[in-house]
């Protein structure tokens, strides 16, 4: 007896999907059936129905828009910086040509190294008195003190200073997926716009860019999601300090569910916070992509 | 988008093993495109190029030096490295901070779970995804479509909402504080990653292929393991090492699931800062232990994982 083919590929598919199903989708019911009720942080302590009780304290909770505010900023830092560096590199590549291989390759690297370690060895470089940042602006003149930039410990830059490692270890991942997009670009049009007088500049925003839109789209979207989900080069550079002002929105859940021990109202936040990317998420792809305007 | 391995002639996708790597997205698609294209973005004046290749050079030099100092501070002596003002070359070069790092408790055991996780989650991943997508991509059901979708937005799911309930399950299950039980969660990762990977893969075998095999005899299930796997065993080797990657540098996960016994470097690396106090030198030491055996790694195949990194993106 044979079986159809459209019942092949559901069997195909099953064991797969039963892994998400157990593993993803299950614990994501579970963090939303909490975040309705009032939990001990003891094990088989009291659990009490509250409603949606966790979500008005989450709404009412300085701590959680702020890391929302926060997330946000720091995943738009993140990601044009990245953007921008990205697609410098991958015109730089491009222009250089095939000569350029083998240093495409070499700028890889960061993308195996793991986050933990990038956090702390830009924590190192960052660091008040030993970190190598301030002493070099110092001999070069640029900075009066080697501490004259708090970079982690004032809180008002401190922000910008943790998404450092993350630009450092992703910009590649812009780069070489910006270069491949660049590589599609059909050599004659830019043949014909350079005969019709295009200068370098309406080149790239003219022909380049809009070209190049839905790689574009995809490469923001997937590291816009990477970033607003940033942890461990924040945890490992300051851990959410000074005063709060770096604390995004991974690690106020995880303090709230761990260090303060409130797995309900940690749970409301993460759903709201779950529910918030994949609304971002889809009006990015609605807008940047825009699917079926193919020009 | 149109990619361009679609575009290679199928000759050249059956001829080699590893036909279905796409390396024809980091080079223009066809032959006759990539003259055109070098006329188009290259620059030509030798000027122009020199200020380009400075200004690369430069980058590169920018790029690549923090890594480089976490090398050479693993090299200094413990007192070096918190000097003030500090230098970039060591005064005094020495193994000391390996030996440190090396020497202290758990380090060696957390660098063997490492493996034994990133190997288990990676070969679980391959198990599943490899079937799934090709489910996916040769029978283009509305399930296979509803499936990709939601593996896509399985990618969205902060691991930090998951990772309780998550260990609160192995542990319901008397596996808590196991690799096998971090593999699970560290698959949760890579899973969505491999599926969207290999579909790409699978993409670019021509159908003729199994239709052949099938004709002869062979079962659909006989026609995937023994025709179209060895076609694709390059994209799966690009599949495997993403995972092991993911499962290798994560760090969210292994911090909520595992204590004492079945911890991976990357929470030992953090427990450092807090257990020890700042103890620089030791940490700069493992952190170069830990990194350089995968960027060599990654190196050395670079064509594939570039290949890869394109496709998967690229893709969408």
């Amino acid at each position: 007896m044979r079986i159809t083919d459209r019942r092949f590929a559901l069997y195909l598919m099953t064991p797969a999907a039963l892994f998400l199903a157990v593993f993803v989708a299950y614990p994501l019911f579970r963090l939303v059936a909490d975040s309705f009720f009032k939990i001990s942080p003891i094990v088989g302590g009291p659990r009490d129905f509250v409603g949606l009780d966790n979500y008005v304290r989450a709404f009412t909770d300085e701590a959680f828009i702020g890391a929302g505010w926060r997330t946000l900023a720091y995943t738009l830092v993140v990601v044009t910086l990245e953007f921008a560096l990205g697609l410098g590199m991958a015109l730089l590549f491009t222009t250089l040509g095939n000569k350029s291989q083998i240093w495409r390759t070499v700028f890889l690297y960061p993308l195996m190294i793991a986050p933990i370690v990038a956090g702390l060895l830009w924590k190192f470089l960052m660091i008040d008195n030993f970190g190598l940042i301030g002493t070099l602006l110092t001999q070069i003149g640029i900075l009066h003190n080697p501490n004259q930039i708090g970079w982690l410990s004032d809180p008002g830059i401190v922000l910008f200073s943790v998404a450092i490692p993350d630009i450092w270890l992703t910009t590649s991942f812009m780069c070489l997926v910006l270069f491949a997009g660049l590589q599609n670009i059909p050599g004659d049009l830019i043949e014909a716009a350079r005969l019709d007088g295009a200068r370098s500049a309406s080149l790239l925003f003219r022909i380049i860019l809009p070209l190049l839109r839905p790689v574009i789209a995809v490469a923001l979207v997937v590291r816009g999601i990477d970033a607003a989900r940033a942890f461990d080069t924040i945890l490992i550079q300051t851990n959410g300090g000074p005063q709060s002002a770096s604390e995004t929105m991974s690690l106020l859940i995880y303090r709230t569910m761990i260090r303060f021990g409130d797995p309900g109202l940690a749970s409301a936040m993460g759903t709201l916070y779950l529910l918030a990317m994949l609304g971002i998420a889809f009006v990015a792809v609605a807008t940047i992509w825009r699917p079926g305007k193919d020009n | 988008m149109s990619i361009a391995h679609k575009e290679t002639t199928m000759e050249t996708r059956i001829t080699t093993t590893t036909a279905a790597r796409p390396t024809a997205v980091t080079s223009p698609g066809g032959g006759p495109r990539r003259g055109v294209n070098r006329e188009g973005l290259e620059a030509g004046k030798r000027s122009t190029r020199t200020i380009l290749w400075i200004l690369l050079a430069a980058s590169l030099v920018l790029y690549g030096f923090p890594f480089v100092y976490l090398l050479l501070t693993s090299f200094k002596t413990p007192i070096d490295t918190i000097a003030v003002p500090p230098t970039i070359l060591p005064k005094e070069w020495t193994v000391v901070n390996y030996m440190n790092a090396l020497g202290r408790g758990g380090v060696v055991a957390s660098i063997i779970n490492s493996v034994q996780t990133a190997v288990i989650s990676t070969l679980l991943s391959l198990l599943l995804a490899v079937p799934a997508a090709y489910g996916i991509t040769r029978y283009k059901t509305l399930s296979g479509r509803v499936f990709i979708m939601a593996a896509l937005v399985t990618r969205m799911v902060p691991p930090v909402a998951i990772g309780i309930p998550l260990a609160s399950m192995m542990a319901s299950v008397g596996m808590s504080d196991t690799p096998i039980a971090l593999a699970i969660a560290h698959t949760t990762i890579s899973l969505p990653l491999s599926i969207w990977l290999m579909s790409s893969f699978f993409e670019a075998v021509p159908r003729d292929l199994e239709e052949a095999a099938t004709v002869d005899g062979c079962s659909r299930l006989g026609a995937l393991w023994r025709v179209v796997v060895p076609v694709v065993s390059g994209g799966i080797a690009v599949t495997a090492i993403f995972a092991f990657l993911a499962s290798w540098n994560e760090f969210l996960f292994a911090l909520l699931m595992t204590a004492i016994r079945s911890q991976t470097t990357p929470v030992v690396i953090a427990n450092f800062q807090t257990q020890f106090g700042l103890d620089w030198g030791s940490m700069t030491a493992l952190a170069a232990v830990y990194s350089i055996p995968v960027i060599l790694l990654t190196l050395l195949l670079q064509r594939k994982i570039v290949a890869g990194m394109t496709l998967g993106a690229v893709k969408g």
